[in-house]
């Protein structure tokens, strides 16, 4: 499958979404690079299903725009979802359908004839057994794996993906991240919204995070990272008394001899201090990006 | 066309049980009809009786007993035709797959299986078009096969030109899709498919109350051209064979107009979450 245009997979330009007076999504200007794994953060109503849905064209900006492949998602749709891959909630496939017709059903939609399909059943481990059988007889889980299959198995070059890996045990989980940095490596673009940050962490190498319908910060993981302060967490090896100010650091918890602190960004003071202690052990972790993802939300009160 | 003839086949494959067991429902309907006239014995003596039941009553058949008495056995099979129960079955049929199409299908989050396809709002409104247009042939020519075996079986007393059962399937196929076409533009609209059901049937249910009072109370009279039944004539296609143009052209129209508003609609809404 090739790509036309020369242009960034994704790109939305003031992209804003109103329901009944009220910015469901506003002035979202964001651009997801060829061959980029992006992770799209918020959390619920924040405007990430939204902003995917109006990517797909299921519905019309109230302003703005959004591209994918140089083409508008809205005025010309049909081209520019003829090189995407997207995952439906595994709740909307045909109960009335077996396994193989949802699939064969999607490949023909899409044109193609599913190349990565027989090593995508292999990998989420769906049997010919299970794809002899109608949908209304599987599990949540067993429906999560078809539709991460309907979605990829025609190998697009980009893939928009919301919760994947909702409903899966932990080795199918790691199974199909596997498949998607395969992908990764193999030049595809792939733009996924996840509640597991963990998820995200293993496979993204940039995210846009969302609040109330706005971009609050958009960066590499690494960035994020760099702009966030460590946890330190420090053993003394004789108490340290309450009154002492520690320079550089938060102190979170303070248990007797145990400190657990948020080190600024200059580390400097901070170890300065420590170097006039007798230290049993100290460990300085970066931020996961569950802290950052928290950070945000604690920092700034939502006002809806 | 590969894409519209997939979602078509698609559509009806996951419908068929449906489909099976409301037209086995018309089928029956239409064979009892010339066993039940057999069974009051000749022709004189069901006149007769058409003669004992109230004006009201015969004005929900939308057949008289001055056109039954003239035209005889195919005056008597037009009832078959204009009955409630005919028109609940046909309605139930042609909204049922056109609300599951498109309402149905946006409730249910399903369009989106399609949607997220390269594959265009017009493409799949056309693939539930097609699949009204066929189910609209279809009922006509199970409800007329109805009647004609029903015939084979009973032999009731009057004679029958078996050509002008032709006309009787034209006009009942008109009718049948000029309910599809209300039933695609009210669909193309509703979030949810109970919503375009109700819809539907309000419009189908207004528009037979009119037809049916406008024949009892002159006030209501001018009303009733504006009734979707008044362009629908099965004592004339069963008597003689023919469709009166007008007819053809008022029920045309309706369809076509509401086939093309519900596309102008389903292409420019908000597909619902």
């Amino acid at each position: 499958m090739s790509s036309s245009g020369a242009g960034p997979a994704i790109q939305t330009t003031g992209l804003t979404k109103t329901y009944a007076g009220v910015d469901a999504l506003s002035d979202l200007t964001l651009t997801v690079e060829r061959g980029a794994l992006y992770g799209f953060l918020g959390p619920n109503g924040a405007g990430k299903t939204t902003t995917i849905r109006l990517l797909m064209g299921f519905i019309k900006p109230t302003r703005g725009s959004s591209r994918m492949f140089e083409r508008d998602t809205w005025t010309d749709g049909v081209r520019a979802r003829s090189q995407v891959g997207y995952l439906v909630q595994a709740e909307s496939l045909f109960p009335e359908l077996t396994g193989a017709d949802q699939l064969a059903f999607a490949a023909t939609l899409s044109d193609s004839k599913a190349p990565l399909q027989a090593r995508l059943l292999d990998a989420l481990e769906l049997s010919q057994t299970a794809l002899d059988r109608k949908l209304k007889t599987y599990s949540k889980g067993m429906r999560q794996k078809l539709a991460l299959i309907a979605a990829t198995q025609h190998d697009p070059e980009l893939l928009i993906l919301d919760e994947p890996t909702d409903g899966l045990d932990p080795l199918i989980q790691r199974a199909f991240e596997a498949h998607l940095l395969d992908r990764h490596a193999a030049g595809r673009t792939i733009f996924m919204s996840s509640h597991d940050l963990g998820e995200v962490d293993r496979l993204c190498q940039r995210v846009a995070i969302v609040r109330d319908g706005k971009l609050v910060q958009e960066d590499s993981i690494d960035g994020l990272r760099a702009q966030h302060r460590r946890r330190a967490d420090v053993v003394f090896a004789h108490p340290l008394g309450d009154r002492i100010a520690i320079p550089g650091a938060e102190v979170l918890q303070r248990d007797g001899q145990t400190l657990s602190l948020l080190v600024d960004l200059d580390p400097n003071p901070f170890l300065a201090f420590l170097a006039q202690w007798q230290i049993e052990s100290v460990t300085i972790a970066p931020p996961s990006l569950n802290d950052i993802f928290a950070g945000f939300y604690q920092s700034e009160p939502s006002n809806r | 066309m590969k894409a519209i003839l997939t979602l078509f086949v698609q559509l009806l494959r996951r419908s068929r049980g449906g489909l099976i067991a409301m037209t086995i429902g018309l089928f029956a309907f239409e064979f009892i009809q010339p066993v039940a006239i057999d069974a009051f014995g000749n022709l004189d003596q069901l006149i007769a009786i058409m003669d004992l039941i109230p004006k009201p009553f015969l004005a929900l058949m939308n057949v008289t007993p001055e056109v039954v008495e003239e035209v005889g056995l195919p005056g008597f099979l037009a009832l078959g035709f204009t009955h409630p129960v005919y028109h609940l079955l046909v309605s139930a049929i042609v909204i049922w797959i056109a609300a599951r199409g498109l309402a149905g299908e946006m409730e249910s989050g399903q369009v989106q299986v399609s949607m997220a396809r390269p594959v265009s709002r017009p493409q799949f409104y056309l693939a539930r078009v097609l699949a009204v247009v066929l189910v609209s042939l279809w009922v006509a020519v199970i409800a007329v096969l109805g009647n004609i075996v029903g015939i084979f079986f009973s032999q009731p007393d009057g004679g029958m030109n078996n050509w002008h059962f032709v006309a009787q399937g034209g006009t009942s196929m008109l009718l049948a899709l000029t309910i599809g076409g209300v039933a695609l533009l009210v669909s193309a609209r509703a979030d949810r498919m109970g919503q375009a059901v109700g819809w539907a049937a309000a419009f189908l249910i207004i528009s037979y109350v009119i037809d049916y009072f406008a024949t009892l109370w002159s006030v209501l009279e001018p009303l009733q051209p504006f009734s979707i039944f008044n362009y629908y004539d099965p004592p004339t296609a069963l008597a003689h064979g023919t469709i009166p143009i007008t007819n053809v052209i008022v029920l045309g129209a309706v369809s076509i107009v509401c086939g093309i508003a519900g596309m102008l609609i389903f292409e420019r809404r908000d597909l619902p979450n």
